[in-house]
């Protein structure tokens, strides 16, 4: 609110306007009356001058100048020889000049301007004057009563502008006392009623914001109690084992119960593990932004190195790994994240087919895709299904597979950060094909 | 005794399996629901232990099942759910008892113990006939206050003959809840058993109906013979 305060800005802009308007207004009322008060005392000069001729010679008497200063007339009679017949002012400063122009004339005597009007009568000169002042004085009062009444409303309209401004953003400070008050917990949407047309987009968008928050927030707190809930069964398995090793009577259990609590542990470490990757993997919840991860990578060789690494685990499975990349298949993007994508869909693969089976894995470029396979020739999955096993921990229900049920979770998550899609399909070797494709370039990580 | 034991994680239901047939009881495991209620509609059993969140159908669909059949077989239900909400669930569903996982064996095997005595009216926990004394908890036995050594078969054959003296078990019954499924049974392994016990206990504490089965004689002065 600092620097920009409405409130300043446009008291600021307005007032100048105000001054601005007075200014114009008295300047106009000033010319208006000046050009009227010619108008009305040039009548006045004439109709006096023209009186003073028909009336002859009777004239009031040169009484005292108090008396007639007011009218600001200044009368001048000539004789046709020339003399001074009359003069009502004896003052010095008025004093109209020696020669006539018979009608209308501004004519200037000791730095004061006057309009005369004379006329001849009988052998005389009448002249009647009036200094240009006066007019003016008159102009300028009449301008100033014009402005007075806008003067003394400056101040009303300023404070009618302070008042009305803060009237107008009582919502803006109720919206923001009311999201002072709030905790990081609450992200239900802020009021909409009642609030001016103005401020009505920012509090829409703002609980557009809040909206996504919350749902952030709770995909985050689904998965934080997902993940504790999935932690605790390979934790009670291993405290059951930890209880069967602590009364093993003979050797050869006390060796069957250490076999089966290190195979306890290392399922537990690979939850966690999987864990970590899915939480790195999902746009929501990454940190730093996904472009600073992406390089220029080639799949065909990553996939070549992730299904190296897990053929021994295949061997030991009994099942058979072929791997296809007929040319380099460069993208943008994440190698490690690629890499556990690949090794998830393999691993995957593995854990759900039964031994001596086969899994193929080929990368291609198809279009301006960069496209990985990988088919089985085990079960598949039920159409039905197909969706949901993408949700966390689905596949953990897969009986003997002791899978973390993350796999495909994590899968969809690498493949959404690189802009692709992911899909589950019937292999032609009889079981599950995973087809994911993902743009081969200009494809910056979403 | 013989256990039905429900639960989908390989490691839990083996370590659990492994760990009850330690302590003499006949385990069958089964992963889901369904098989439990197959196996619960095809054979006896003398408790369930049941993990409530299976796949597929869950824990509750089989208590509700089990008892909607009037199927009263003491039921502990195993969950890592531990909202008191799913806990209510359960044993408003008609289980007996409840476990939080991760859990003690030690707790496991007090909670089965203690859900067997009551299931078979008892509220003491340790037995005592005709001098004959076992205790469950701590598997130890004693005739006329002198030690007796019974091998964890033996002993599941006596607790199950004085659970209820009188009764007669047959030898069928007895080899069920000494062996569970896919244990292989030896033809006279009963006998071996009880004549062990005779040994031990004197030869009149364990009493056969030819063709019948064995029973354990209520009182001296009840026996009819």
């Amino acid at each position: 609110m600092k620097g920009t305060s409405i409130r300043a800005r446009l008291l600021l802009s307005l007032l100048p306007l105000f001054i601005l308007a007075e200014v114009v207004i008295g300047t106009v009322s000033y010319r208006y009356v000046l050009n009227e008060s010619h108008e009305l005392f040039d009548y006045h000069l004439r109709q006096m001058a023209l009186s003073l001729r028909d009336q002859g010679a009777v004239l009031p008497p040169p009484g005292p100048p108090e008396d007639r200063e007011q009218f600001d007339f200044v009368v001048q009679i000539w004789s046709a020889d020339g003399s001074k017949i009359y003069l009502s002012h004896t003052r010095s400063r008025a004093r109209l000049p020696e020669r006539a122009t018979l009608g209308f004339a501004d004519v200037v005597t000791d730095g004061e301007r006057w309009r005369v009007y004379s006329t001849l009568a009988r052998g005389r000169v009448i002249q009647v004057g009036q200094p240009f002042e006066v007019r003016e004085r008159i102009a300028a009062s009449a301008a100033l009563r014009s402005i007075t009444p806008l003067l003394i409303f400056a101040p009303i309209v300023a404070l009618a502008i302070w008042w009305l401004v803060g009237q107008s953003l009582e919502p803006v400070e109720r919206i923001a006392s009311e999201l002072k008050r709030r905790d990081a917990q609450r992200l239900d949407p802020v009021s909409e009623d009642r609030l001016p047309a103005e401020v009505e987009p920012m509090v829409r968008s703002l609980n557009g914001l809040l909206e996504r928050l919350r749902r952030a927030f709770e995909t985050q707190r689904a998965f934080v109690a997902d993940a504790a809930h999935e932690l605790r069964t390979p934790i009670a398995a291993l405290k059951l084992q930890a209880g069967l090793l602590g009364r093993a009577r003979d050797e050869a259990s006390r060796s069957e119960a250490l076999r089966e609590l290190n195979a306890g542990i290392d399922r537990s470490a690979h939850l966690v593990d999987q864990l970590l990757t899915l939480a790195r993997s999902e746009p929501q919840a990454r940190a730093t932004p996904a472009a600073a991860q992406a390089a220029d990578v080639d799949l065909a060789r990553i996939a070549g190195d992730a299904v190296a690494e897990i053929l021994p685990l295949g061997e030991a499975h009994g099942s058979h790994i072929e791997y296809k990349a007929p040319e380099a298949a460069p993208l943008q993007g994440d190698a490690s994240a690629l890499h556990s994508l690949v090794r998830n869909l393999v691993d995957n693969a593995l854990r759900h087919t039964p031994a001596g089976s086969r899994i193929a894995v080929e990368v291609a470029q198809r279009g301006g895709a960069v496209c990985l396979s990988v088919d089985d020739d085990g079960p598949g999955i039920p159409v039905d299904e197909r969706e949901r096993v993408f949700d966390r921990f689905y596949g953990r229900t897969a009986g003997d597979a002791a899978g973390s049920g993350l796999g495909l979770a994590i899968a969809k998550a690498v493949v959404e950060r690189h802009a692709g899609s992911i899909e589950l399909d019937r292999s032609p070797l009889g079981g599950l094909r995973v087809l994911v494709s993902m743009p081969r370039q200009g494809g910056a990580p979403a | 005794m013989r256990v039905l034991l429900v639960e989908d994680d390989r490691m839990i239901g083996q370590a659990v399996q492994t760990a009850l047939r330690q302590d003499g009881y006949a385990v069958d495991w089964v992963r889901d629901a369904e098989a439990a209620d197959t196996a619960l509609s095809a054979g006896r059993f003398d408790m369930v232990l049941l993990d409530l969140g299976l796949p597929g159908r869950d824990g509750v669909w089989l208590l509700r099942t089990m008892r909607g059949r009037h199927d009263t077989t003491p039921v502990l239900i195993v969950t890592a759910r531990d909202e008191v909400s799913d806990r209510v669930a359960g044993l408003d569903a008609g289980a007996d008892d409840y476990l939080v996982k991760p859990f003690d064996l030690e707790e496991l095997g007090a909670r089965i113990r203690a859900l067997l005595r009551r299931s078979a009216g008892r509220g003491e926990s340790v037995f005592e006939h005709r001098g004959v004394r076992i205790d469950p908890s701590t598997r130890e036995v004693s005739r006329d206050g002198e030690p007796v050594t019974l091998s964890p078969r033996e002993f599941a054959v006596l607790e199950a003959l004085m659970l209820r003296p009188g009764a007669i078990l047959s030898r069928s019954q007895l080899e069920d809840r000494l062996y569970g499924w896919g244990e292989s049974i030896e033809s006279n392994a009963v006998e071996v058993y009880i004549h062990g016990l005779r040994r031990k206990l004197g030869h009149d504490f364990i009493q056969n109906v030819r063709g019948v089965g064995y029973f354990v004689p209520r009182t001296d002065a009840q026996e009819d013979r």
